[in-house]
């Protein structure tokens, strides 16, 4: 009885260690069919996993929480681009702090920027703020490439995804159908849900407000709001006394009443400022994918950002 | 565990174990003289410089002109530093120390303020990431840090004579400021370059807690240095395993083992005293 049990119990075990053989040898072959994509920001990400669909194996390195200007290299960042087949990047120098070593040191001469494997985002998207002539000391600050922040249009979104199509197609020729059909699918969703804002914003076209940082030129020009001030008097530079008085007195003229933080800033300096100004009030808004757990694709942060935005500006305005 | 990282991490390893090598040294001096964070406001010191250039339109991204700037302003802080310690009987060195980092900090901010462009980069470029370090710089990094190496080994008595009893060998007739100067000078110029890998905390730590875990367990100079080699090859490997393993950020994940490290050691000191 003993031995019978025995073989049984070993031919069961064989049987079970096949078949996690077999299931295994299945993802392995599975895993090495699809083509590894890394992205700098998680919209980019959602957006390649939008067209890409399960024919891509996309891996975004900044959290939607993080400043995509400044971001911790891990080792597992290296890992990923060495042995990625596409890297997008956001580009416009957004990421020059932490990218090009990054890409150095990952070895792997199919990302490199100028080679087919790394896609610039930014290549034939709308850019906001490109300064033009001569470049000036007194011009202040200026980003010769203009806002590198222009993901928060959908429109660029819709761009950025064509760009991916074509270069996926490019990588994986034989998918070329299937790229082609993913990407009209996120267009007529995206096309259905930008009809769904606009009709929300409609109502608080021309409203002035004031950001903490250049974030949201794109998003705002889309939605009809107009910018008229930062907290932050350039990029990085904590707010000076003038700069903080000089907005607070704009502000009041102009009577705006919403001051739009991104997550990763501190609330204090936005918090100060709209005590000052009567009926004013600070909305800390996601500029990324996964900037607050709601938000898990492209689609849904301008979902998050117009409801949470329309309902402000609905209690500002009185609308 | 993927090993095949270790292949990436190789430039960063190197440089982690050339850096441990000459401060577990510098170290030493730095903690006998009591000018703990001597590092922190030099190294400010040369990113004031760098600020200057960037501030007087040079491009940050071509790092020659940039690189000059801090070395100037290094041998600026390094005329201070020997100049005020003429004072010490009244107003601690350290004071002025602090000083320097607080205003050489403060003039930073204020440069940028003032610079085109965007100034978010530029304390990026500043502060380096030994994760994205890479063998050219690792080669011409040892390279100097030989020669300063030689420099301070051929004249080490007098260094060290110095940094252990300034007032006697003062009395002696021997230049205490010019050797304070160039003690400080070629320190600066190993602490703005180490910065510039691995960024601040990591070189604070490389500095000052070797000699720290070696004092533990020694009064002698010779035992001493020696464990803090050791302490800092150690380190450094145990840091650069566990960011890997548990995919952490390598720099403060280094400065963390430091930390972890010399609790360790502290703790193991009794059973050393009783043997």
């Amino acid at each position: 009885m003993n031995f019978i049990n025995s073989v049984s119990m070993n031919v069961r075990t064989l049987v079970v260690a096949g078949i996690l053989a077999a299931s295994l040898a299945g993802t392995v072959a599975n895993a090495q069919s699809k083509l590894n994509v890394v992205t700098s920001t998680e919209d980019l990400g959602s957006i390649a996993r939008e067209v890409g669909g399960d024919k891509v194996n996309v891996t975004a390195l900044a959290r939607g929480f993080q400043d995509p200007h400044f971001v911790e290299p891990k080792p597992s960042f290296i890992l990923a681009v060495n042995r990625a087949a596409l890297y997008i990047a956001v580009g416009r120098e957004l990421e020059i702090g932490w990218l090009p070593p990054l890409l150095t040191s990952s070895r792997n001469a199919k990302i490199q920027p100028g080679a087919p494997g790394y896609l610039d985002a930014s290549q034939n998207v709308r850019i906001l703020e490109i300064p033009t002539g001569q470049i000036t000391r007194a011009m202040g600050d200026v980003h010769p490439l203009g806002n590198p922040h222009y993901w928060l249009e959908p429109g660029n979104g819709r761009l950025i995804a064509q760009a991916i199509r074509n270069k996926l197609s490019e990588l994986a020729p034989a998918d070329k159908a299937y790229f082609a059909q993913r990407y009209d699918d996120f267009d007529r969703r995206l096309a259905a849900a930008e009809k769904r804002w606009d009709a929300t914003m409609a109502p608080y076209k021309g409203t002035k407000v004031v950001t903490y940082h250049r974030s949201w030129p794109n998003f705002m020009a889309r939605f009809g709001l107009e910018v008229v001030g930062y907290v932050e008097p350039k990029p990085g530079i904590p707010p000076s006394p003038s700069h903080t008085i000089d907005l607070v007195e704009e502000m009041k003229r102009s009577s705006i009443k919403l001051i739009v933080v991104e997550p990763y800033f501190s609330l204090k300096t936005p918090q100060a400022i709209a005590n000052q100004v009567p009926g004013a009030k600070v909305l800390v808004l996601a500029p990324s994918v996964g900037g607050v757990k709601e938000v898990t694709d492209y689609i849904q942060l301008f979902e998050y950002d117009v409801n949470l935005l329309a309902g402000a500006l609905k209690q500002i305005t009185g609308k | 565990m993927d090993w095949s990282i270790f292949q990436f991490l190789a430039p960063a390893i190197a440089a982690s174990l050339i850096i441990a090598g000459i401060h577990a040294y510098l170290g030493l001096h730095v903690v006998e003289r009591g000018v703990i964070f001597v590092d922190l406001s030099l190294a400010q010191i040369a990113s004031l410089g760098a600020a200057i250039a960037v501030w007087q339109g040079y491009d940050p991204h071509d790092s020659s002109v940039i690189y000059w700037m801090s070395l100037a302003f290094t041998l600026i802080g390094a005329v201070i530093f020997a100049v005020i310690k003429g004072h010490e009987a009244r107003i601690p060195q350290e004071a002025f120390i602090g000083i320097s980092y607080a205003v050489a900090s403060a003039a930073v901010i204020l440069t940028l303020s003032k610079a085109t462009g965007e100034a978010e980069h530029l304390r990026d470029m500043l502060v380096g990431n030994i994760l994205s370090v890479q063998w050219p710089e690792v080669g011409l990094t040892a390279l100097i840090y030989l020669a300063i190496g030689v420099f301070h080994y051929v004249f080490r008595r007098r260094f060290l004579e110095i940094s252990l009893d300034p007032v006697a060998t003062a009395a002696r007739g021997v230049s205490v400021r010019f050797w304070d100067f160039l003690f400080y000078a070629s320190f600066g110029l190993v602490v703005t370059r180490s910065v510039a890998i691995a960024g601040v905390l990591l070189v604070f730590c490389y500095l000052i807690v070797p000699s720290v875990g070696g004092m533990l367990f020694s009064a002698r100079i010779g035992p001493r240095l020696a464990i803090g080699w050791v302490m800092g090859v150690l380190v450094s490997m145990l840091g650069m395993y566990f960011s890997v393993q548990f995919d952490l950020p390598t720099g403060a994940t280094i400065v963390c083992t430091f930390g972890l490290a010399l609790i360790g050691m502290a703790a193991a000191r009794p059973l050393f005293r009783r043997a």
